[in-house]
């Protein structure tokens, strides 16, 4: 299974996934809905951040953010910071390259956003098992067969790789050479492609055979294995954080906010 | 139990009928072994008696193929699939992908039956523990051996008790103590009424559990009988099915004179020791 779950015992984990998924949703509203930068910075400083040390998952989460952010956000910051077509309230200049409030103010405004969101999603992940999630989607009226396309899609990377490893040994015992060049590298991959999507669709015949046998899709409403607790103090959570972003929203729509 | 008489199918722009007046009969609680060659279209059998041909097969498909009394191919392939329970060949494609752990794995079925929760626990755990699975309960079925997929996968169909079994292969990636732990199984729920089929080219396994043989060439089915009759039958390398290795000694014993040629020949390993034994001490 590909996925960014790490097992902690922590209350973040053990609210229902579907709480935490609308919590998530509340935030990428906000966030783009509000104009100013301080509010998306806010968010991330005063919950996102939190909730993952919480969480014991905040060492994982500053690695994925020094891998994954952090460079988006310097690009962001020289492009937008340095040549910021409209800003005219200049603080430095060298050449072409103009150091502008403007610019300054427009790429804190994006990169906020982009790390409320690539942040939020991220503590979402780290604290939230696939399999409740989709018992706790499940629960709350989502399709089984949508659900089964989700956790499938996160199991068969791996079932891929499996197969491309075997797919590749067999060919190099018939005399393939993946060692070499980019070039030659590239060319060792072209054989590769046609047994592996072939199998893969020979596959999904006896998968669904198989499926079938176990009476997938025979009743609208099959029972579950697992539960996930849903606590009425969350469910009432779940009403307040979706009306605060409405709130939100209209008071940015009717001009309140600006 | 299970009743084909005269089937027939041919796969869509097949040239040929795959099985063709195809009869056979299965009793009630007893195992049913199938053996024949490569490509004799044991699987395409398998299939049509779990009702999944030819409802999800495109083809022509002639003849009645019956299930505890109800015909399969008027029917559903739900209703088929409460009545048949199918475990196909590859252990790695009987996995749902839909569930994270084996413990929920196994449940799968049962789940999509609607079965209770409390019912449902109980059930995974009992076959578990009869599979030798329950070390392996939290762990990812994607993570597991071939030959623990395949208990799995085995598993995860006798989990939902249907009254007829039809296992293609089961053992084929399974070591023997493995192969010996599903069998047991297999002898256990006998007793208990299931009816077994099982696809299997291991003829001495066959020999030691099943109650009768079904060869099957050419798409029909050519002989039937006890294991003993017809693992003896001299036709049985011209219909691609291998002698148990018993047989073959005693064969070979018959043409270098060691074994009278009125000595039925023996199959199993006990049945061999005695004929091996008493002529060794007549000798």
């Amino acid at each position: 299974m590909t996925t960014l779950y790490l097992e902690r015992a922590s209350a973040v984990h053990r609210l229902n996934p579907v709480t935490k998924l609308v919590a998530l949703l509340a935030i990428i509203a906000i966030v783009f809905a509000v104009p100013q930068w301080w509010v998306p910075l806010g968010i991330v400083v005063f919950v996102v951040v939190p909730a993952a040390v919480l969480a014991r998952v905040g060492g994982r989460l500053l690695r994925l953010f020094l891998i994954l952010l952090l460079p988006l956000l310097v690009v962001l910051f020289i492009v937008q910071g340095f040549f910021f077509p409209d800003g005219t309230t200049v603080l430095w200049q060298w050449g072409p390259a103009r150091l502008t409030v403007e610019g300054l103010v427009f790429s804190l405004t994006i990169g906020s956003r982009l790390s409320a969101l690539v942040l939020g999603s991220l503590v979402f992940v780290l604290t939230t098992h696939p399999a409740r999630l989709m018992t706790s989607l499940t629960q709350a009226g989502m399709s089984a067969k949508i659900a089964y396309v989700i956790s499938a899609s996160l199991q068969i990377i791996p079932a891929f790789q499996e197969r491309a490893r075997s797919i590749l040994l067999a060919q190099q015992a018939r005399g393939l050479e993946i060692a070499g060049g980019p070039l030659r590298r590239a060319r060792a991959l072209l054989p590769l492609i046609a047994p592996l999507v072939l199998g893969m669709i020979t596959d999904v015949d006896e998968r669904s055979t198989a499926m079938e046998a176990r009476a997938f899709g025979a009743t609208p409403r099959p029972t579950s294995l697992t539960v996930v607790d849903d606590p009425l103090s969350e469910r009432i959570g779940r009403w307040l954080l979706a009306a605060t972003a409405a709130a939100v929203i209209v008071l940015v729509v009717v001009g309140v906010i600006a | 139990m299970i009743e084909l008489r005269d089937v027939a199918f041919a796969y869509e722009d097949a040239p040929a009928f795959t099985l063709a007046h195809l009869d056979l009969d299965v009793a009630a609680g007893t195992i049913m072994g199938i053996v024949g060659a490569s490509g004799s279209g044991k699987t395409t059998l398998a299939k049509i008696i779990a009702g999944f041909i030819p409802s999800t097969e495109g083809g022509t498909y002639r003849g009645t193929a019956s299930v505890a009394g109800a015909v399969l191919s008027e029917g559903t392939l739900t209703e088929a699939v409460d009545v048949v329970g199918l475990v196909t060949q590859n252990p790695f494609n009987q996995i749902s992908g839909a569930r994270f752990t084996v413990r929920e794995e196994l449940a799968f079925g049962l789940e999509n039956r609607s079965v209770e929760r409390s019912q449902m626990i109980e059930r995974v755990n009992t076959v578990a523990a009869t599979l030798g699975l329950t070390p392996l309960l939290d762990r990812s079925p994607y993570a597991l051996s071939g030959g623990q997929m395949q208990l799995v996968a085995i598993a995860s169909m006798v989990v939902m008790a249907p009254p007829v079994l039809v296992l293609d292969e089961p053992t084929s990636q399974l070591d023997p103590a493995g192969t010996r732990l599903v069998y047991d199984v297999l002898g256990r729920l006998s007793e208990g009424g299931t009816t077994i089929v099982i696809i299997e080219h291991k003829t001495e396994l066959l020999h030691e559990h099943c109650d009768a043989i079904a060869v099957l060439a050419g798409g029909r089915i050519v002989s039937t009988g006890t294991p003993a009759s017809v693992f003896a039958d001299d036709r049985l390398s011209t219909w691609g099915v291998g002698q148990t290795r018993i047989t073959q000694a005693a064969r070979e014993a018959r043409t270098r004179g060691l074994l009278p040629a009125t000595e039925p020949l023996p199959v199993g390993v006990s049945d061999g020791a005695a004929v091996f034994g008493t002529n060794g001490e007549t000798r």
